[in-house]
């Protein structure tokens, strides 16, 4: 199966199914704020990646693959924020660390894997929170990935695989 | 024509039998738990969690150097998993199952001969678990239980992504994990 209809399966469906129903989530926010949430840390992450493959400051293979990965988050978050009938976040102003984390790959690496780690905490608690039960999966399935690219980035670093590990 | 049973399918297979087992073999979690409160399908991740124990266990005769060292630290990780399941299950008035004796896990396992044989056994069962509280997150009733569930299937993504490098993959093969159902 490919990457475009595994989002569309996973996505897709569970957008069609819950389309426009009271939109809290179980927190404070509503699913159309959490979904904006992750919308704009996916942008960040894809800009970060893109900015380091120009600056040479990622391994290309390694960097096209986490960039196309972001790309892939970016269109489902994208399809299931309109099925809530949300509108898409401006893009972001990437962060002022941007710059200095891309004068080396081991600055980048550290820099990567600070962004990554925050999506992981959102997809956590956004997968848990957004009301709708048809999207909870399929923002967890995303949490994992971002969990393997934490691994990814830690492996191309040389850092200890598992967090708080030797 | 005659079927070739590639490794991949005969230790996968290995990993559905004990997925299976645990799924029908342990009890429930007993007491004052509530239909629906969710306790059940703790007690089913539970029993998935003591097997993956058990068969990291299983795996160290086979494991060296780094895949040895860090199947350690991911055993310690999913025996906190543990931890935080039977209090959870506790606290919805329900007692945890029993786990079984490493001999009964193992004779549900695959014979492993190689590392490499581990960490394909390793990766299934990995893939499986991450599935497991996936599934869990659209089925559990309190936002508590969701967020505990969040939170380990975020730790299964990294552990499987670890296993996968261990056998010379790449970490993070697709966008969506589990998503190809």
């Amino acid at each position: 199966m490919s990457a475009a209809s595994t989002r569309r399966a996973l996505l897709g469906g569970a957008a069609a199914a819950v389309l426009v129903a009271p939109a809290y989530a179980q927190g404070d926010r509503t699913d159309g704020e959490l979904l904006e949430e992750l919308l704009a840390l996916e942008g960040r992450l894809a800009g970060a990646y893109e900015a380091a493959l120009r600056r040479d400051a990622i391994d290309a293979g390694l960097g096209e693959l986490l960039l196309e990965q972001e790309r892939e988050h970016i269109r489902g978050l994208d399809q299931a924020l309109r099925s809530v009938g949300g509108r898409s976040p401006r893009a972001a102003v990437p962060p002022r660390e941007l710059s200095s984390a891309l004068r080396s790959r081991a600055a980048f690496a550290r820099f990567a894997l600070d962004l990554e780690a925050q999506a992981r905490s959102a997809y956590t608690a956004a997968a848990a929170e957004i009301s709708r039960p048809g999207l909870r999966r399929p923002l967890g399935s995303i949490m994992a990935c971002e969990a393997a690219h934490e691994v990814a980035l830690r492996t191309a670093a040389g850092l200890p695989l598992l967090a708080g590990g030797g | 024509m005659v079927a070739r049973v590639t490794r991949r399918v005969a230790l996968g297979g290995g990993a559905t039998l004990l997925i299976a087992s645990c799924g029908g073999g342990d009890p429930a979690p007993s007491g004052g738990a509530q239909p629906g409160s969710g306790a059940g399908l703790l007690g089913s991740l539970l029993a998935l969690e003591r097997a993956v124990i058990a068969a990291y266990s299983a795996s160290a005769t086979v494991l060296r150097s780094d895949a040895l060292r860090l199947s350690r630290e991911i055993r310690v990780q999913e025996e906190d998993h543990v931890r935080r399941l039977e209090l959870a299950i506790r606290d919805l008035g329900g007692e945890p199952p029993a786990g079984r004796s490493a001999a009964e896990y193992e004779r549900q396992f695959p014979r492993l001969r190689r590392e490499a044989d581990a960490l394909l056994f390793l990766e299934d069962l990995e893939e499986r678990q991450l599935r497991g509280y996936l599934e869990a997150l659209a089925e559990l009733p309190e936002l508590e239980l969701r967020t505990l569930a969040a939170e380990i299937g975020a730790d299964e993504g990294e552990q499987l992504a670890i296993v996968r490098v261990l056998a010379g993959g790449p970490a993070s093969p697709h966008p969506f994990e589990t998503g190809a159902l």
